[in-house]
């Protein structure tokens, strides 16, 4: 195991309410009294967090969910109201916009301040000014008083002083996101080399693509706790399939009086798993629908099956009438049906199978039960399921013949 | 503790902050004393012919003079460190600055300015023939030691205070002036009534005013003994100033 670099416990943070002076007033005088904090509203609450020399770990939640605030707290800018964090090593960070550059003064001045701030003696800086210029690149306004730069030159240079400085452990926050293509793609890629030369990266984005580019690890904040850490595949899916969940509009909750209906569905299992769900699987694994249904007038009824993605996105959908198949009759009044997937090609996220039970004839739809799966897996590959192809031309490109 | 170059970037930082966007720049620090000496020269000794018991009429000029730079360099040095922590706060919210080299670097900026224009007032009012002692510039400028530790200690607190309660810098503004005029800086003690003259000691800067006529001018005679209170004060002040620094400055940046 590699040695640690930041580790929290019990890391806490809250802010005093002060909504008028008044409250000013009596907040001072309860910290000069007894040194505790007044009414507060707590954005953070009890993060356990390590982060070890060499990992990449990316912060992902909602706006609001204490991403900034626990930067900030780790940086040293904010003191913790609970628990504590140590830092063993440098910190590089480019916190929101502007990393601290005073308006008035030129680019070159502040690259100069910047790097004092960051502890870099006058000769260290002399040496590496040109390749910060260089790295920002913008041109003729590295003169020019940074009241006059658009935000994104404001990120380049903050990202430009922070890259020489070659900092143990790197903390961005949302930097990438303002930056134009050409200079996201330079960041990431000097954020590749930086992790390949065994540096630190802790990252805030709400890209999961960088995520995934750039991170091992994820952690997940939500309302000021930590919901998920681990794998950044795991966390960035459950993430996404948070946020799916949350913009699918509201599932109609009108089925349970299904048992007066024609065909009422009775019970559906996916690989035997039923209401107790989710079924976990790994792309490319075989998933069967079993559905029992109740028929009020012992006729043969259809049946149709359809997975969504959580977010309401029709993946396939396929009824009995359809594929001229016929439900199995196990009593005068119940029918069992299966339908097997074999090799899904789903990519990894959330989904829900959606059963329904109809009348022979294909037309008239009964009842609706719904079932819910995780496809788990490490692929970078996008969009919904992956479809069978074959790259032509040269083999094995990583490989050494 | 901060390096030292992190020290000369803030302070060279806070002077160029306040001649920004000025075409003199830094010689206005120069210009300004001399135009206001000039001024002042003009209305006290012309206008209202004031003159001090004891001292010939010319000689008000030079005795006004020794005092008021040194109180410029104190209220402009209380002053502008008073609000230094709140007019820095979106430095403070991003970067893990010291706190500390915030007031700190602005008070030694406001005693560079004025000391040099200290320095340019005193070397003009020996030139202009005054009865002014070159001699007493070294000793008077090792008066500013003190001072400055006195004012440093009063910014930290003003400044820890300022992030709270944000009425201080207002009645800073005004409480200023009142101690400027209950110091004999426009007036010499003796011209106030006997029974008043001992509440002066009570005015920190009295003790400043007093000495700096004596090390320049010889008005009045230095006393070792009050030196050392004023010493004793002023770190007093300034070791106060630093644990209630210590003590609030964890809680900054959840108030500014």
């Amino acid at each position: 195991m590699s040695a640690l670099l930041v580790r929290a416990e019990g890391l806490g943070k809250s802010y005093p309410k002060v909504y008028r002076s008044r409250d000013r007033l009596r907040a001072l005088g309860r910290l000069l009294l007894n040194g505790s904090n007044p009414d507060s509203i707590s954005v953070l609450r009890g993060i356990d967090l390590d982060v070890h020399r060499g990992e990449s770990l990316g912060l992902i939640g909602e706006n609001g969910a204490g991403k900034s605030t626990l930067l900030k707290l780790i940086t040293g800018v904010l003191t913790p109201s609970a628990g504590r964090v140590t830092v063993n090593g440098e910190i590089g960070a480019l916190l929101e916009l502007g990393a601290g550059f005073h308006p008035e003064y030129t680019g070159r001045d502040n690259i100069a301040m910047s790097a004092a701030l960051h502890g870099l003696d006058a000769a260290a800086l002399r040496e590496r000014l040109p390749q910060i210029i260089e790295f920002a690149d913008i041109g003729q306004y590295i003169d020019e008083p940074v009241k006059h730069y658009s935000s994104g030159m404001i990120v380049r240079l903050g990202f430009a002083v922070v890259a020489a400085l070659k900092p143990d452990l790197l903390i961005t926050d949302e930097v990438l996101a303002v930056g134009d293509e050409s200079f996201q793609k330079k960041c990431v890629k000097w954020m590749q080399d930086y992790l390949d030369g065994g540096g630190t990266l802790l990252l805030v984005s709400h890209s999961m693509y960088h995520i995934q580019k750039l991170c091992r690890r994820a952690c997940w904040l939500r309302e000021g706790e930590i919901v998920m850490q681990g794998d950044v595949f795991d966390v960035t899916q459950a993430y996404l399939a948070y946020h799916e969940k949350k913009s699918a509009p509201a599932m109609s909750e009108a089925k349970s009086s299904a048992a007066g209906l024609e065909f009422s569905i009775e019970d559906v299992t996916l690989n035997g798993i039923g209401a107790e769900g989710p079924l976990m699987l790994q792309g490319g694994d075989a998933i069967r629908v079993s559905t029992r249904i109740h028929s009020r007038d012992a006729r043969t009824p259809g049946l149709a099956v359809g997975i969504v993605r959580v977010d309401g996105t029709p993946v396939y959908g396929v009824t009995t009438d359809m594929d001229g198949a016929i439900p199995l009759r196990v009593s005068d009044h119940e029918y069992a049906c299966e339908l097997e997937f074999e090799a899904l090609a789903l990519l990894p996220g959330s989904y829900t199978v959606r059963v329904h039970s109809m009348d022979p004839e294909g037309v008239r739809l009964f009842d609706t039960v719904e079932r819910s799966f995780v496809v788990r897996g490490t692929s970078r590959e996008s969009g919904l399921v992956r479809l069978p192809h074959r790259w032509k031309g040269g083999h094995g490109m990583g490989d050494s013949a | 503790m901060p390096s030292g170059l992190l020290i000369y970037r803030f302070v060279g930082r806070e002077l160029r902050n306040r001649f920004a966007g000025s075409i003199w720049g830094g010689f206005w620090a120069l210009f300004q004393p001399l135009l206001q000496l000039a001024i002042m020269s003009f209305v006290f000794v012309r206008i209202f012919s004031a003159r001090v018991p004891g001292l010939e009429a010319g000689a008000y000029a030079p005795f006004l003079a020794v005092a008021l730079w040194p109180w410029t360099a104190f209220a402009d040095g209380v002053l502008r460190a008073t609000t230094s922590i709140q007019e820095n706060a979106a430095l403070i919210g991003k970067v893990a600055v010291p706190r500390e080299l915030l007031v700190l670097s602005s008070v030694a900026a406001s005693f560079l300015i004025h000391i040099a224009g200290f320095i340019a007032v005193v070397l003009v009012l020996a030139l202009m023939g005054t009865s002014i002692r070159l001699a007493g510039l070294l000793p008077a400028l090792l008066l500013y030691i003190p001072l400055v530790t006195l004012v440093a200690g009063i910014a930290l607190i003003c400044a820890s205070l300022q992030v709270f309660v944000r009425d201080l810098s207002q009645a800073l503004g005004q409480l200023l002036p009142l101690m400027l005029y209950c110091a004999p800086v426009f007036y010499d003690r003796m011209q106030v009534p006997a029974d008043y003259r001992s509440l002066f000691d009570f005015n920190p800067f009295t003790f400043y005013a007093e000495t700096f006529r004596a090390i320049l001018l010889g008005h009045g005679t230095f006393d070792g003994g009050r030196l050392l209170v004023a010493c004793g004060v002023a770190l007093g002040v300034l070791l106060l100033g630093h644990v209630l620094f210590r003590r609030l400055k964890p809680h900054f940046e959840d108030f500014l």
